[in-house]
């Protein structure tokens, strides 16, 4: 090994990795919906998952999130208050610790919830930003010299929000310049969306075919921090389709008009924008006046 | 300060009172001053924010000249360790910072090089090559007078041909008391008056009336920097797009949205090379067959955003559109309230007050204020605030809870905005579902 590689080693060493999951909660969930079993499933996965995570390195840390249909909670860690702690079979006290916060808090968040009276989009957008805000705290907070890697795994079964756009956008944008990867685990869908916030973020897209290997899949794919990604054989990326939709039509098109004032995206040539009602100034001479001009030197 | 305009009848700095700035820090319980110093920078950041106006229309296609004074006063140790390295250093950030916010912006440098003006960079759109450039600069020699006019001249003659619907702008950073035009300044003042280019001055020296009357004349902003994180703060100010000039056109720019190749024929597609370092002898074009390929020409690009060197045609991705919407519907400015109007959590789960975005347990010590947002009514603290403000650009509030979801906000205030919800004003998440869909791509 040489001074670089040393170097390197050392530093992955005594930096801090932190791994947020943001996990999808919803009852609507196709998954959910077709087996209510499988979110215990998914559950127990996360949370083997996450202590996995924890195992690597005394250093990492780690937050799960869930994202019901009514709100976003924090599952693990809990401000304050600590779930009362022994140790059980010789076990590792944290990751005790972590499944019996996640289940505590995800069974007092699902008895509390209001019920659910038609299927409803998971607000998948806001919760990421929320674990942006708990990683900057975090950022903020340690130590000089100590370096963090954080990243966000999404792992969801529903749909995206449209509405939420521009949030995925913000999302996507913010982790980008924090240097905070965004993985996707995706259960029932393709998410375009998300692949895009992957693809910015340099970030792991997979869509898991069979739910039961879940677990492996994980570990597989998505346990290796990103610094290492790179020399292992993942799946290879999609290809992230990056085209426009007009907002007249709402299809994707390759050449478009811009406006100058909103930035909204048409297919045609209008001369006033829908959007911001704005007046556009023709491009070039205007086609009559030619004619205009000519008609008198003949007469 | 310097900033302060000539117009309101202000006396003198000499004439007003002593500016007692040691009252303001007061030793907190342990007798230290950290806190209190925290207190004063946080609170200077929120200034910041609040002072940011919504603005309706901003031209957020900005073509930007930076017009660096290269002569022999940027040599003066003031600013640690020259005027010139540190004004270089603070470049480099702002140049990042400004293709960020600023994604289908571009920007050139001229240099003020003994008496003439050198354009070190073209208008262009990629960080790389102003970068790379400024790197060069440092080496200069600095000698001589710089000369203003000849500056103004060279960047008017180049934003004169740029499109009327982008916003022009040139911002001057003068170390220079002094100016050696060849002719009459106040014709090309006129000049840029005439062409609606926007002026803006930095001087690291002192006040100078030409400098003065020039922003004034082109609606532009004169800073005179008091130290170098006060010229950082002037600096990055002029990150932000301006308004838009009110004589400014209004266009459709024809824009294009490659897509890769693959997907339409189903296989790999042939091996080609990018048309962006064809020429670039220090960095060949590799054979490849990724990249972006113009939807007009075909001609390859190795990066976006770009202007296709064959058939000009801009060419953009959708995220590069949305990362500038959020200057277009800003999160509005959250209530700052006392630490007890924090609701505290059930007594069973500890009483504590939380902040509801980070979930930092708030003390009365060290946040005395809170912020609230005003649409989905949580407490954030301070620190989440400023980020939620300043980077994130979305209330984590109102988009993780359903029914405030969305960016119901964004019609308040503004003119542009209320268009989009003129048949439903009430604050229904389907209106605000519709508003957005128009924006999802």
């Amino acid at each position: 090994m040489d001074a670089a590689d040393a170097a390197t080693s050392t530093e992955t060493e005594a930096s801090i990795d932190l791994l947020v999951v943001v996990l999808d909660t919803n009852p609507s969930q196709h998954v959910v919906r077709q087996n209510p079993q499988n979110l215990t499933q998914i559950l127990e996965a996360v949370i083997a998952f996450g202590n996995a995570h924890l195992m690597q390195k005394a250093q990492n840390k780690l937050a799960v999130l869930s994202c019901s249909h009514h709100a976003t909670d924090f599952l693990y860690p809990l401000p304050g208050r600590q779930v009362e702690l022994r140790q059980v079979d010789g076990q590792y006290e944290v990751f005790s610790l972590v499944e019996k916060t996640v289940k505590q808090q995800l069974g007092s968040i699902l008895m509390n919830a209001p019920r659910l009276s038609s299927p409803c989009e998971s607000l998948l957008a806001g919760s990421m930003s929320m674990a942006l805000c708990y990683i900057s705290r975090l950022q903020r907070n340690i130590g000089a010299g100590v370096k963090m890697h954080s990243r966000i795994l999404v792992i969801t079964g529903s749909n995206e929000c449209a509405s939420q756009y521009m949030t995925y956008m913000n999302v996507f944008f913010t982790a980008q310049k924090l240097n905070i990867v965004i993985d996707t685990c995706a259960l029932d869908k393709t998410l375009s969306l998300l692949q895009q916030g992957c693809d910015i973020t340099n970030g792991q897209f997979l869509k898991v075919t069979q739910l039961d290997g879940l677990l492996q899949y994980l570990l597989w794919v998505f346990l290796p921090s990103p610094q290492m990604r790179h020399k292992m054989v993942l799946p290879p990326p999609p290809k992230v389709d990056y085209r426009a939709s007009c907002f007249c039509h709402r299809e994707l098109i390759d050449i478009g008009y811009v406006c100058s004032v909103c930035l909204s995206v048409f297919c045609k040539y209008s001369p006033i924008c829908t959007t911001c009602h704005t007046i556009f100034k023709m491009p070039g001479p205007l086609p009559i006046r030619p004619k205009k001009k000519k008609k008198p030197e003949k007469m | 300060m310097a900033d302060d305009d000539k117009d309101d009848q202000k006396e003198y700095r000499w004439e007003t009172g002593y500016e007692k700035t040691w009252e303001a820090i007061k030793e907190d319980d342990d007798g230290m001053l950290d806190s209190a110093i925290a207190d004063l920078i946080q609170k200077a950041k929120r200034k910041r924010q609040a002072e940011k106006t919504k603005q309706n229309r901003l031209g957020m296609m900005r073509h930007l000249f930076i017009v660096l004074d290269c002569s022999e006063s940027m040599s003066v140790p003031d600013l640690k360790p020259t005027r010139l390295l540190c004004t270089l250093k603070l470049l480099e950030i702002f140049i990042e910072e400004f293709f960020d916010q600023n994604p289908i912006s571009q920007l050139g440098i001229i240099a003020l090089k003994a008496k003439r003006a050198e354009k070190i960079t073209e208008l262009t759109g990629t960080s790389r090559v102003h970068l790379k450039a400024l790197e060069g600069l440092a080496n200069v020699s600095l000698t001589s007078e710089p000369s203003l006019q000849n500056g103004l001249d060279l960047a008017l003659k180049t934003l004169k041909v740029v499109p009327s619907h982008a916003s022009r702008e040139i911002v001057i950073i003068m170390g220079s008391l002094t100016t050696c035009d060849p002719v009459d300044i106040n014709s090309t003042i006129e000049e840029l008056q005439k062409e609606r280019i926007r002026c803006s001055v930095i001087s690291l020296s002192a006040e100078i009336h030409i400098c003065r009357h020039l922003t004034q004349q082109t609606m532009g902003t004169f800073g005179a920097v008091l130290d170098d994180s006060h010229f950082r703060d002037q600096l990055l100010s002029q990150i932000d797009p301006p308004p838009a000039a009110k004589t400014q056109d209004n266009s459709l720019i024809r824009m294009g949205f490659p897509h890769s190749k693959n997907e339409s024929d189903g296989k790999d597609a042939a091996l080609s090379m990018c048309m962006c370092h064809i020429e670039n002898s220090d960095e060949p074009s590799e054979l490849s067959t990724t990249g972006h390929h113009c939807p007009q020409c075909n001609s390859k690009y190795c990066e976006l955003p770009v202007e296709c060197l064959c058939c000009g045609l801009t060419l953009v991705s959708a995220p590069h559109l949305a990362r500038s919407y959020h200057h277009l519907f800003p999160v509005p400015n959250f209530e700052e309230l006392p630490f007890e109007s924090v609701p505290p959590e059930a007594p069973d789960f500890g009483s504590l007050r939380k902040c509801y975005s980070c979930i930092k347990v708030l003390n009365a010590v060290a946040d005395k204020s809170v912020f609230k947002c005003g649409y989905c009514q949580q407490f954030f603290c301070i620190d989440c605030d400023i980020f939620i403000h300043e980077t994130l650009h979305a209330c984590v509030g109102c988009n993780t809870i359903p029914g405030v979801a969305g960016l119901v906000y964004q019609k308040q205030g503004g003119k542009a905005a209320p268009d989009f919800h003129q048949q439903q004003p009430s604050m229904m998440p389907s209106s605000s579902k519709q508003r957005s869909q128009q924006y999802s791509m």
